[in-house]
């Protein structure tokens, strides 16, 4: 029988573990054979045989069971392995698309200022000459008023400059105390490196009774929009006064870049100008027949916010649906 | 506005403020600083006077010169066509370093020893003055022998560019720059000395007679000098070349210096361009046909704040001429020029934003700098013409101030910086301040205006911010939704795969044209495009994201996928927002698990992921009626009978144009995108059961009307069918198999066999009926 013990323990397969077992233990099986036999030993024989046979057969059962393991075990490993794959071949591939840094810039200037509750609003591209300038205190003559730059319809009306003439319209739909935003595309009729003929603004209005707003509070305004939008900045105002269309303050922000030790983006001044304010003038309160106010108002641009925060050199770079710059902000 | 620091120093004085610090105040006071240089000659170049000049024995354009430089005589080579003897020179001494790294040591030219240099500006590191070497002359103070030349003032100086406002014509001038900084730093302006100017007996009355009709809109004023000639003196040509100005003539020069200087328009005509009468010269004031003033003499001799005409120029032939200072409001003459334009020149730009008004602050200037440096004979006394001006006064309360820029400033403080900054303060009660306004401050009129010019020199970052405190406003409205449902589609588009495109609103009109889609009308359109390949408003997102895509391509992209949300514009130039998307080349990105070679898109994927954007639609055939589209590949979409936009497939000559492989497109409107939140409806606790129906259907029928026929009849049970299968075969011939499956469930129990086939027998007999189809 030991014989049997050495088969089961050279044996490679679950299938021949299975032959083994039906030669051992089956109908005809060796063990079958043996016990048939042992009837025909003497009887004070018997005895002693039957232990030896059921000891024989407990051994066999336990070894056959045992390399049964050990054979299913390797054989699921074996499975395994050959299921197995190059896992480095599959590196992530996003197949996300993203949407475009102005986009989401604009989105989330505006989310900081719907959350001070200001309102949002937003006018007609085209425009006329009394929204686009008049009203705003630029009369037809002012020099600050350079033809050249507006992109004028052969009806007289034009593509809105800025996104003032919202603000005009806004204050002559609704009376005081106003906070709003107004973005949008703007239009100015240059185009080279620093310059595309449309991009996007931000102007910003707050009006109230006289004495319930000022210059104070519009600066606590901006200074926690610029740390929102640019994190731990030095936020500085440098005065530049100058009817509607030209802001009373350019505001700086300390270089993100360089952290105002001076460097290329920052010209080596260590500031970035990144916005404009300014007191609105009273020609334009009469423009909209509003009487004892005070307002505030600031304006800036959205391209030059994105290119800053996401480090983007070249602002045409922005309008040319390149996927090799899109795909870098998914 | 270019200033120099010794230039400034002799309208104020600045002497212990350094470069760094004048920026600094330029820019807190809104004087914005351009650019900032520091001139400076280096060390140990000296003043010397050339004793003797011969020429070098061996070299044709060489001199030997002996030259005093104070401590001794040195003998120098020196190759400049201009120089000579009695003449005093800067002499680079052994040992100095010159600005392009030359050091200087003694040589031999030719056989003769050299031992320095005479240099020129240029080699000093200064602009460039005139040919060969810079001859020194007493304009830049006493020429001691032997003295440094880094030591004087004038060529040790820091320059300043400005860039100003269009409303601070006030400070186009030395004087006005001083006037401001006077209130930034509260030291006055300096007095000028009264000049002790001889005049001639003769008065200017007998030489010379001003006529004018009414009451005009310009102030002149005259005098009248014997002409003289002089050269330019090295500082002033110093500082012309550091503001980078040109003179034709000496007397030019010294107009533009003294104009540049004080703010006044000054100009010289010749005595020969006026007729006379009664041995008088007349200058006669008119308007022109475009309603200019003019100075009439034998001939126009100039616009006024505009231009002069050269027939009036002061001529060799002339013994007097004759200097006006002449001022006219700038928005009168911005107003004309908006109106009537007419060629004009550098002085339009100064007169624009408003020239300095004080004529005889402007004419004594000058008349002393022609004094001084030209010895010029004056003639006695003047000849004028004034304007009426109103004088701005404004009342203003000090609460009112405070409130305005939000902290407590105080009225001695506001007086102060107001009467520094040249503006009157009359005696007013307390709590109040009575302003005039100074007529060189034009664009002040309001009390805005004042706060503005106390907020800039207090300085914007020494007012603490406050918090504002607010009443509460319900602020919800079209334009902030729009903006929350722009920013939730933009980011499901990028979500399945598609990449955002910003592209200007403007497209090509032959373009347009070429794929018929809808163009401005022609009179409506734009006046003065920037290019010819923007020369209209779009009125489609299509053509950009066709372009794009080409280009992507061109670059070697496989795969490009773009949307964009934007305006459009209708042939009535009304405009509104669509929302469109383009995906060109491989339907998936390249890989192992698609062997490297991704199918291309295809319609079916195409709509799978528009959907997977905006939710459900259906389509129906349609022809579009722009040339972009696939003919067999197009669809109408709609959401609840509603066509929200459409889908197609690129037209294979267009792709080809675009050198695209295959692509697909989609334009929708944007409004019709849902944006409201999705309401629960009740749904079956009951196992739903599926049947499949295969029918037999000529090729020609569209599915979309046998949908139509089922929608009609189908009981409640059927929750939804689609189409599972097609099959066509020989045997089918122009007949096809559709087999359909329909999903069936009841709200009220487990459907039986007979309650479905109870249903799909309705449809059966229906399609029957309608379409004429039955079972396979
Ligand atoms: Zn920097």
């Amino acid at each position: 029988m030991t014989e049997w013990i050495e088969k089961i323990d050279s044996c490679d397969s679950t299938a021949a573990i299975e032959e083994i077992r039906i030669a051992v233990f089956g109908k005809k099986g060796v063990l079958a054979k043996a016990f048939a036999e042992m009837k025909s030993a003497p009887n004070e024989e018997k005895a002693k045989i039957a232990k030896e046979l059921n000891e024989m057969k407990a051994k066999l059962n336990s070894a056959l069971n045992e390399k049964k393991v050990i054979l299913e075990t390797q054989a699921l490993k074996e499975a395994m392995k050959a299921e197995g794959i190059d896992v480095s071949l599959f590196s992530p591939l996003c197949e996300r698309g993203a949407t475009h840094p102005v986009m989401d810039t604009m989105d989330r200037v505006i989310e900081y200022f719907t959350n001070l509750n200001f309102s949002v609003e937003t006018g007609p591209m085209v425009e006329d000459d009394f929204h686009n300038f008049e009203a705003l205190n630029l009369p037809k003559y002012h020099p600050a008023r350079d033809m050249q730059d507006t992109f004028y319809f052969k009806d007289e009306t034009l593509l809105r400059t800025h996104t003032s003439p919202v603000q005009i319209r806004t204050m002559m739909n609704t009376q005081p105390p106003i906070r709003m935003i107004a973005p949008g595309s703007v239009f100015r009729r240059d185009f080279d490196i620093t310059h595309t003929p449309m991009f996007h603004q931000i102007e910003g209005l707050l009006v109230d009774d006289k004495g319930k707003v000022s210059f104070a509070n519009l600066k606590c305004i901006l200074e926690g929009f610029l740390h929102y939008m640019f994190g731990d900045v030095e936020v500085r105002f440098r005065p530049s006064f100058f009817p509607f269309t030209e802001p009373s303050a350019e505001v700086d922000i300390s270089c993100i870049f360089c952290k105002g030790d001076g460097c290329r983006v920052c010209s080596k001044t260590g500031w970035l100008e990144v916005l404009g304010c300014r007191i609105v003038d009273p020609n334009v309160f009469k423009a909209v027949g509003y009487k004892e106010v005070s307002g505030y108002a600031f304006g800036l641009g959205i391209e030059r916010f994105a290119m800053l925060i996401h480090q983007i050199p070249d602002l045409r770079s922005l309008f040319e649906g390149d996927v090799r710059l899109l795909e870098q902000f998914r | 506005m270019i200033i120099t620091k010794s230039w400034l120093n002799e309208w104020i004085d600045i002497k212990g403020k350094s470069g760094a610090e004048l920026c600094k105040t330029f820019n807190s006071i809104g004087l914005e600083v351009d650019r900032h240089e520091v001139y400076s000659v280096p060390k140990k170049i000296v003043i010397g006077k050339v004793l003797e000049c011969e020429e070098h024995p061996d070299a044709d354009k060489l001199n030997v010169c002996k030259v005093d430089i104070g401590t001794s005589v040195r003998q120098i080579v020196c190759g400049a066509s201009n120089v000579r003897a009695d003449i005093y020179v800067a002499v680079a001494t052994i040992g100095a370093v010159m600005p392009g790294g030359l050091k200087i040591k003694p040589v031999e030219l030719r056989g003769i020893e050299s031992v320095g240099m005479i240099c020129s500006s240029t080699e000093l590191g200064l602009p460039k003055l005139e040919d060969g070497i810079m001859v020194l002359d007493e304009s830049i103070g006493s020429l001691k022998l032997g003295s440094e030349l880094s030591q004087n003032p004038y060529f040790n100086d820091d320059l300043i560019e400005l860039e100003l406002t269009a409303n601070r014509g006030d400070c186009l001038s030395i004087n006005g720059v001083a006037r401001d900084l006077s209130a930034a730093f509260d030291i006055e302006i300096k007095e000028r000395p009264k000049a002790q100017i001889e005049e001639k007996q003769v008065g200017i009355g007998r030489i010379l007679h001003l006529n004018h009709s009414k009451n005009a809109d310009v102030d002149l004023m005259y005098k009248a000098l014997k002409k003289s000639d002089f050269t330019l003196p090295l500082l002033l040509r110093l500082r012309l070349s550091m503001v980078e100005e040109v003179c034709q003539s000496a007397i030019d020069a010294l107009l533009f210096y003294a104009t540049y200087s004080s703010g006044v328009i000054l100009r010289a005509y010749g005595y020969s361009a006026f007729p006379i009468e009664q041995e008088k010269a007349q200058i006669t004031l008119a308007q022109d046909e475009d309603d200019y003033a003019v100075v009439q003499g034998l001939e126009k001799a100039s616009t006024v704040g505009i231009v002069q005409y050269d027939s009036s120029r002061v001529t060799d032939e002339d013994e007097i001429m004759i200097i006006e200072a002449s001022y006219i409001q700038p928005d009168v003459i911005s107003r004309k020029m908006a109106e009537k334009k007419i060629e004009n020149g550098p002085l339009f730009y100064r007169t624009s934003r408003g020239s300095e008004p004080d004529l005889d602050f402007g004419l004594e200037y000058c008349q002393e700098l022609f004094n001084t440096y030209a010895q010029t004979e004056i003639y006695g006394g003047t000849l004028e013409l004034r304007s009426s001006y109103e004088e701005k006064v404004l009342h203003m309360s000090i609460k009112d101030i405070n409130n305005i820029i939000g902290m407590d400033v105080d009225k001695t403080y506001i007086t102060q910086l107001l009467k520094n900054l040249g503006f009157g303060v009359l005696k007013s009660q307390t709590g109040q301040i009575v302003i005039s306004v100074p007529q060189f401050r034009h664009d002040v009129s309001h009390d805005q205006d004042i706060v503005e010019e106390i907020v800039r020199l207090i300085g914007i970052d020494n007012i603490p911010s406050q918090a504002y405190s607010f009443t509460e406003k319900v602020h919800k409205n079209d334009a902030s939704v729009f903006f929350a449902k722009r920013k939730h589609y933009r980011q499901r588009a990028a979500d399945c795969g598609f990449f955002e495109s910003v592209q200007f609103v403007f497209n090509e009109r032959a373009v347009l044209q070429e794929f018929d889609f809808p163009l401005v009308e022609e009179k409506l359109d734009l006046l003065n495009p920037i290019a010819g390949t923007l020369d209209t408003l779009r009125s489609t997102l299509l053509l950009g994201l066709v372009e794009a895509s080409s280009a992507n391509t061109k670059v070697g992209r496989k795969q490009v996928k773009l949307f964009e949300v934007g305006s459009v514009f209708d042939a009535q130039r009304n405009e509104s927002i669509k929302m469109a998307f383009s995906f060109s080349g491989a339907d998936s990105v390249e890989g192992v698990r698609n062997n490297g070679k991704p199918n291309a898109i295809g319609f079916e994927k195409f709509v799978q992921i528009i959907s997977n954007v905006i939710g459900d639609f259906e389509l129906r055939e349609v022809e579009l009626s722009h040339g972009l589209a696939h003919p067999y590949q197009s669809a109408e979409m709609l959401v609840k009978g509603e066509v929200i936009g459409s889908l197609f497939k690129l037209h294979p000559s267009v792709a080809k144009k675009y050198d695209l492989e295959s692509t697909y497109l989609c334009e929708l409107d944007f409004d019709t995108l849902k944006f409201t939140l999705d309401v629960f409806s009740s749904f079956s606790k009951f196992q739903a059961s599926y049947r499949d129906l295969s029918v037999v259907i000529p090729k020609s029928l569209k599915y979309a009307d046998l949908k139509d026929v089922i929608t009609q009849v189908q009981s409640a049970e059927v929750i939804r069918f689609y189409p599972v299968d097609t099959y066509e075969s020989e045997e089918l011939g122009d007949n096809m198999s559709l087999t359909l499956r329909f999903m069936l469930q009841s709200e009220e129990k487990t459907l039986e066999e007979e309650d479905i086939t109870s249903s799909m027998d309705t449809i059966l007999s229906a399609l029957n009926k309608e379409l004429g189809i039955a079972l396979r």
